[in-house]
């Protein structure tokens, strides 16, 4: 039976990524004779344009039936070489990747012989699963031409306008009684100097105006079903009448924003009358009246201590991004309510990228003036038994001159936190990066996807963004809804997993392993068995080694073929 | 044509590919426009991309096979967006140029074989400069659409300056590879005489040589006579290729250069030619005027045995009278190139005397072998022309006692070459300037005595813009002599033709300058007959426009299609190209002069084989394509290559417009305390990205200037950026993360090599930046900060830097390193904002296209209906072009949904 297969193989060079360790001709070779095997050859970059165009060719001219492309990981190219089947009339199922690259190549850079063995051994594996692919047709499900939006900051606003004028119904849901989120409560940002407050007024106003923008404050997600096109979202309203409702939503947009770090008491100094986060001296400066004051007392001298909270060894170590431009920003406004105040920044590097480098030139030509701490000697704040609050610190612009600065007021330029959100993170199952904030699916490429088709993040819940770039990424969250949802139908991966009813014994072993609530119970012929959703299913596998009568296969990876897969790879002798 | 989408994309980079990718999966029809000949921007350039370590190529194919396979997406690559509209309905209006790529892009098949075969090697900017492409080339290996491009910017100006229309730049790029006989066919492809024109041109193409202006123009000429000489010494066939018999017949008459010319390439169409010459031998001035010494008799003799072996039948001795009596004989045309045999008459009494000749007669006879008497006389040579340098050099050489020119104007009026000019002074010919003949004294028997003459002075210009020369009352005075040689003017012989064709008032016939119909259809005329007195190279381009005419209008299309030549190239923009050139010494004048010659022999010595290589190797390759056609010979699919393509323009009619023309790299030159350009082991960003890049041209890391992989490295930031002394005040974003990300593969492929990085503020804002740069810090390179203030280069090609190490103290500090890389930022692609007309996209005051509600409307610009996509609107790493990107994509949807009624959604 498996000689009536027709397969084409290519193994890539990856201009030298592969080839510098891998004999590819020696693959090549190696595979030509496998059973099935109808073209070998080798390929610069199988990814190319023009590569693909010569499997289509041999596709064609052969009448091949299945394909293998050894390259790079799957997660780059599967989709690309399934397109290459598809346009040339083979079932994209049929398409095996293997990787040679990231498994085998980058791994094994000391062992050229040993790479290339690897990699035979690995082609004829996949070679052997796609003897025994099946054709297999994607589930193909209507979407509902609605979003979800969680959380009404800048970005989630925006993403809800931008949703309702691509033409998509919206509910936005937020947690808090007022819309606006942190932008909401400030008075003047960076980088235009516009007031925060206005921003967002103008913002819920336009809102106000699309009637295909249904709002819920006080709200919250409490469950989420359903899969990717069509999930239900339920809704908790927190009124003094707590009411569940349940909508249909064809994607999720999660803007649930950050929390800021918030230092630990004696932090820097934090605690001591006078030492104040970034958002508490955004608060006094955005409230002064004509001067700048604090409980009462006129300030005539800031110091501020910048990456408190952020790049952190063993804390937080990113960098929360927005801090020395929105500090350089308060600065400068400081300085437009009184010129005299002296301002003292002590910072490690002054991060105000692209154009808000101008901020931090005029602060500098405004009298703020820039101290760089050693990493490992941070400044100390302290408040003497005259009572003066003092910050000691050691310059390294001025040959690391030890300085103590007495000053009015200490701003912490505290960094952003993820926001703490258990119960949100554990239904949406959307993963989380090391720092704690939501994770994309690929961060150059795919920056709002995540690993749940339909549930896109956008704004700094994803990680450290300002304003702007906040209602950027939702924008682009926008987009990327528009682009699943306007089509109407989506088209799902038939890698799912299914169960033999007759073998299935319904011992529900299989719904403990399930991490997405795919399987239930159901009565089939006066059985109870398993039926496995296939919208749901996310071809994880968890449920087919739990199953004691086998009654699960996963399609696309059935027993079989992951047999012989090992099977193939095992015969290839150890060299 | 008109064609409509929903929304042009101007620019294919990471963000222009998002947007149009993005607005394809909504429904939208989207026109997108790359002015390169891949898809793809800059990002596929990159090595590997921060912090992930992905490589950019690997992440960036899929993007642009997608793009140019979205059925959605009309992909226009090698194009360019120009004067789009906005009409008072709020839609645009483009019109799309699509540069010609001379390539068929359906045809090609990216075999590459042009590329192979070109001889042309310009700098690879998609190598940022390292290595050469070649002229036919294939953008990248992982180009979309693979086809191949022919880069012809214009014409070359040798090629341009070329009356003849010979392909010089194209012979001169063959003899560089080597190919001599290729070239020797390519010069074939114009006219037969490419011995005669190698040693008898007066090579205007090296006038207008680009690299004159450097240290001297290219031995062009002298090239042409090398290839004609090896190719006469190896004795290889001619290789043309010559059509099939036609069955149709033309009689040309005369054997001038014209004549030659115009029956070689009728010739080759396959006609039966028949050249009809008047005099005993065939060659018309080439071998009945021009002296042996510039030009030998056996090397026309050569040059006419070409066109006998394309079967032209040369007849002699027949002087033509009728040339309707032609057509009678069953000619289907008649070609008129009979020169100017006849000297102008001296018109001065006396001009019957014994020892009065015309130059052209003088010259005739002594090529003819008959005897002059000018041995031991003196002789005056009336005229400044060629001719008169011709007949005074000639008579020297015959042992005349004294040679006078005597010409009525100055030195620099006269009409002659200067080198003929001077060339005769220094074999001892005297000149006696302005002085005009006033009588032919003479002897008792008749014989001449001497030449009365007026002094002339120089007045207000005349029609020749020379200044007229008016005589001085009572200024006569006698040159004595026994010959005159008269050369003031050559005129045609047409009083026999006056009765068939019109002939003007100075004997030249009428013709209609483009298609050299006379007033008969089936007689044409060409070379010095229809313009008086000219040279070869005029003759030579004449007689090849003839035979075009004489065969479109015998196979019955239109007359046209003749001169196909681009526009010249600007030589400013060539030489643009390049920071600075190596000397290359100009080849030495070959030319060697004795006073007082005695012989017949050439004054001019060829070139030697090395000679002319290195001669070839000094072409600048101005138009880029040279014309050689080595790609149209070796491109397997016929008719793909087509060097006679043009650009086409077409409009297309939009809702909505997204321009995403991205940024362009600092200039490093521009920062010459550093010494990119003039240090060869200072490189910039990109360039190190390309030596990491899966595609990297050396498959290592080494330095450009010897080749050697290097040990210490240095990373000079903010190159360009936050940089008032460069009119950049701002922060390029980007550099930073690079730079962190190429010491990381620098430290991974070469684990001895230290990396120190001078920095200002290192910038790593963003998702794992920071953690990037720790991980960096970690592997062991080296941050200082503090900016370099100047780099000199040692004589082993090291380099040293001179900085303050601001956190050790802040001394100055010098230290050596083996290569030097410039983080070099991003500057405004200004192309935005020329896209429109009728309004203006406004800029941001750093002239980047402003976002006037950037916090609430990223990608909106001052237009509507326009919006902007990345780093075109200011400093962006790739994450954030894809979010701005993804926003403008959201921006335009939304625009469209408002302006347009029906959504356009597939079914």
């Amino acid at each position: 039976m498996t000689d009536e297969r027709r397969i084409g193989v290519y193994i890539c060079h990856c201009g030298g990524n592969i080839s510098d360790y891998v004999d590819v001709k020696r693959v090549v070779e190696a595979v030509q004779g496998e059973p099935g095997v109808i073209v070998a050859r080798d390929t610069i970059f199988a990814c190319a344009d023009a590569s693909q165009q010569e499997m289509e060719e041999d596709i064609v001219k052969h009448h091949l039936d299945g394909l293998v492309v050894a390259s790079c990981s799957p997660k780059l190219h599967t989709l690309t070489f399934r397109g290459v089947a598809r346009r040339a009339g083979i079932n994209p199922y049929q398409y095996t990747q293997v990787n040679i690259r990231e498994q085998d190549s980058w791994t094994h850079t000391d062992n050229p012989a040993g790479a290339t063995h690897k990699a035979i051994s690995l082609v004829k594996s996949g070679i052997a699963r796609t003897r025994l692919t099946e054709p297999l047709e994607p589930l193909v499900v209507e979407t509902t031409q609605r979003a979800l939006v969680i959380g009404a900051g800048i970005a989630g606003l925006r993403a809800a306008i931008g949703l309702a004028d691509v033409g998509l119904e919206v509910f936005l849901v937020e947690r808090e009684r007022e819309l606006g989120g942190w932008v909401g409560r400030f008075g003047a940002i960076y980088p235009h100097g516009r007031n925060g407050r206005d921003l967002i007024a103008s913002l819920v106003d336009e809102v106000r105006k699309r009637s295909s923008i249904t709002v819920f404050t006080n709200a919250e997600l409490m469950a989420k079903s359903g899969s990717f096109g069509n999930y239900v979202a339920a809704i908790r309203i927190n009124t003094d009448l707590p009411e569940l409702i349940h909508v249909e939503v064809g994607s999720i947009i999660v803007a649930t924003g950050f929390d800021s770090y918030q230092p630990e008491a004696g932090e820097y100094g934090y605690g001591i009358d006078g030492v104040v986060t970034l958002p508490e001296f955004k608060a006094l400066v955005d409230g002064a009246n004509g001067s700048l004051t604090y409980h009462g007392r006129p300030v005539r001298t800031i110091a501020y201590i910048y990456c408190v909270g952020s790049r952190q060894p063993g804390a937080n170590e990113y960098c929360s991004r927005y801090c020395c431009a929105a500090t350089t920003h308060a600065a400068l406004e400081v300085a437009a309510l009184d010129g005299q105040v002296h301002q003292y920044h002590l910072y490690r590097d002054i991060r105000t990228y692209g154009k808000y480098e101008l901020m931090y030139t005029e602060s500098r030509k405004r009298g703020s003036v820039y101290m760089k701490f050693p990493e490992d000697a941070p400044p100390e704040v302290s408040r003497d038994a005259a009572g003066r609050l003092t910050v000691t610190t050691r310059d390294l612009l001025t040959e690391g001159q030890e300085l103590a600065i007495p000053t009015d007021l200490v701003v912490l330029v505290t960094g952003m936190v993820p926001r703490k959100n258990e119960e949100l993170m554990s239904l949406l199952k959307v993963p989380v990066g090391t720092d704690g904030f939501f994770n994309e699916i690929h961060p150059k490429l795919r920056p709002v996807e995540t690993v749940v088709d339909g549930v896109l993040i956008a704004g700094a819940c994803q990680g450290p963004k300002n304003s702007a770039e906040s209602v950027a990424s939702g924008l682009a969250a926008v987009t990327q809804s528009a682009a699943i949802l306007k089509k109407g139908v989506a088209e799902l991966d038939p890698l799912v997993a299914t169960v033999d009813a007759d073998a299935c014994t319904w011992c529900d072993k299989c719904i403990g392993a399930c991490p997405y609530s795919a399987i239930e119970q159901v009565e089939v012929g006066g059985r109870q068995v398993a039926t496995i959703s296939p919208a749901t299913c996310k071809g994880c596998g968890g449920c087919v080694p739990v199953c004691p009568e086998d009654a699960i296969d996963l399609r696309g990876y059935t027993d079989a073929q992951i047999r012989a897969a090992i099977d193939s790879m095992l015969e290839e002798p150890v060299a | 044509m008109s064609m409509d989408y929903d929304v042009l994309v101007v620019g294919s980079g990471i963000g222009g590919m998002e947007s149009a990718l993005k607005l394809g999966d909504m429904g939208y029809k989207v026109l997108v426009v790359e002015k390169e000949a891949s898809v793809g921007g800059r990002m596929i350039l990159l090595s590997k991309v921060f912090p992930t370590l992905d490589c950019a190529s690997c992440i960036s194919t899929p993007k642009m096979a997608a793009t140019i396979h979205h059925p959605n997406l009309t992909v226009l690559t090698y194009s360019e967006v120009q004067g789009i509209r906005r009409d008072a309905a709020g839609r645009f209006h483009a019109k799309v140029r699509q540069k010609a790529r001379y390539v068929d892009e359906v045809a090609c098949t990216g075999c590459q074989q042009c590329e192979t075969a070109c001889t042309v090697a310009v700098p690879d900017q998609f190598n940022a400069d390292l290595v050469a492409r070649r002229a036919a080339y294939i953008a990248f290996p992982q180009a979309v659409p693979k086809k191949a491009v022919i880069d012809r910017q214009g014409s070359s100006p040798c090629t341009f300056a070329c009356p003849a229309g010979i392909e010089a730049h194209g012979y001169v790029s063959l003899i560089r590879s080597g190919e001599y006989e290729k070239a020797h066919r390519l010069v074939l492809d114009a006219t037969p005489l490419v011995g005669t024109l190698g040693r008898a041109c007066y090579a205007p193409c090296e006038a207008d040589c680009t690299r004159g202006s450097l240290e001297g123009t290219l031995p062009i000429r002298r090239l042409k006579r090398f290839i004609s000489d090896r190719h006469a010494e190896t004795g290889a066939d001619l290789g043309i290729d010559v059509a099939e018999p036609n069955g149709r017949r033309v009689a040309v008459v005369g054997s001038g250069p014209a004549g030659l010319t115009a029956a070689w390439q009728l010739a080759r169409k396959g006609y039966a030619v028949r050249i009809l010459e008047a005099a005993p031998e065939p060659g018309g001035f080439l071998r009945l005027a021009i002296p042996s010494y510039r030009l030998p008799t056996e090397v026309v003799e050569r040059d006419i045995d070409n066109v006998r072996a394309l079967g032209v039948e040369i007849v002699t001795n027949t002087p033509v009278r009728d040339l309707a009596a032609l057509k009678a004989e069953g000619y289907d045309a008649v070609l008129v190139a009979t020169g100017t045999p006849r000297s102008t008459d001296l018109g001065v009494p006396g001009e019957d005397r014994l020892g009065v000749l015309g130059g052209p007669e003088f010259l005739r006879k002594v090529k003819l072998g008959q005897p002059v008497d000018v041995a031991g006389r003196r002789v005056v040579v009336v005229g400044g022309g060629n001719v008169a340098m011709d007949a005074a050099r000639v008579a020297l050489r015959l042992g005349a006692a004294s040679v006078t020119v005597a010409y009525r104007r100055g030195r620099f009026e006269m009409p002659a070459h200067h080198v003929e000019a001077d060339d005769a002074e220094k074999e001892g010919v005297r000149f006696s300037f302005q002085v005009a003949p006033k009588e032919v004294e003479g002897d008792a028997s008749g014989a001449v005595s001497g030449l009365r003459c007026l002094r002339m002075v120089l007045g207000e210009p005349d029609a020749s813009g020379r200044r007229r020369p008016e005589p001085i009352p009572g200024s006569e005075f006698v040159l004595p002599c026994e010959v005159i040689i008269g050369a003031i003017g050559m005129t045609p012989d047409t009083a026999a033709f006056a009765s068939q064709v019109g002939v003007e008032r100075r004997g030249t016939l009428r013709a209609d300058p483009k298609t050299l119909q006379t007033d008969v259809p089936y007689i044409f005329a060409a070379g010095d007959v229809v313009n008086g007195a000219t040279d070869i190279t005029r003759a030579v381009g004449e007689g090849r426009r003839a035979a075009h005419m004489i065969d479109r209008w015998l196979t019955a299309g239109t007359m046209d299609g003749f001169d196909l030549r681009l526009p010249v190239v600007d030589k400013a923009q060539v030489l643009a190209r390049q920071q600075q050139y190596t000397l290359r010494p100009p080849t030495p004048e070959g030319v060697t002069l004795s006073a007082a010659p005695l012989d017949f022999s050439e004054v001019e010595a060829p070139l030697s084989e090395q000679e002319a290589h290195e001669a070839a190797g000094r072409c600048m390759d101005c138009g880029v394509c040279s014309g050689c056609h080595e790609c149209v010979n070796v491109c397997p699919v016929d008719g793909c290559i087509d060097l006679n393509a043009r650009d086409r323009e077409s409009e297309v009619e939009v809702g909505a417009v997204v321009v995403s023309t991205g940024y362009k790299l600092f200039a490093a030159d521009l920062k010459p305390q550093y010494g990119f350009g003039k240090y060869r082991n200072v490189i910039t960003g990109m360039q190190m990205d390309r030596l990491l890049a899966p595609t990297r041209p050396f498959n290592t890391i080494l330095r450009p200037g010897d080749g050697k992989v290097p040990e210490r490295i240095a990373y000079v930031m903010c190159t360009g950026s936050r940089d008032e002394t460069v009119d950049n005040p701002l922060c390029s974003k980007f550099c930073c993360m690079y730079s962190i990300k190429q010491n990381q593969l620098i430290m991974g492929a070469l684990p001895l090599a230290d990396v120190t990085v001078h920095y200002m503020d290192i910038r790593a804002a963003g998702k794992r930046y920071d953690e990037f740069y720790e991980q960096s810090k970690s592997m062991g390179a080296n941050y200082i900060k503090g900016r370099v203030a100047k780099i000199t280069e040692k004589e082993d090609g090291n380099l040293v830097l001179r900085y303050e190490d601001i956190e050790s103290g802040g001394q100055l500090v010098e230290a050596e390193y083996d290569l030097v890389v410039l983080a070099v930022g991003v500057q405004p692609n200004r192309d935005a904002a020329r896209l429109f007309v009728g309004e203006e996209l406004a800029e941001d005051p750093y002239y980047y296209v402003a976002e006037p509600d950037e916090d609430l409307n990223p990608g909106l610009t001052s237009i509507p209906g326009v919006f902007v996509a990345g780093a075109a609107s200011g400093a962006k790493d790739i994450v954030d072009s894809i979010l701005h990107a993804g926003a403008a994509a959201a921006q335009a949807a939304a625009h469209l949904e408002r302006t347009q009624a029906k959504a356009k959604v597939p079914a």
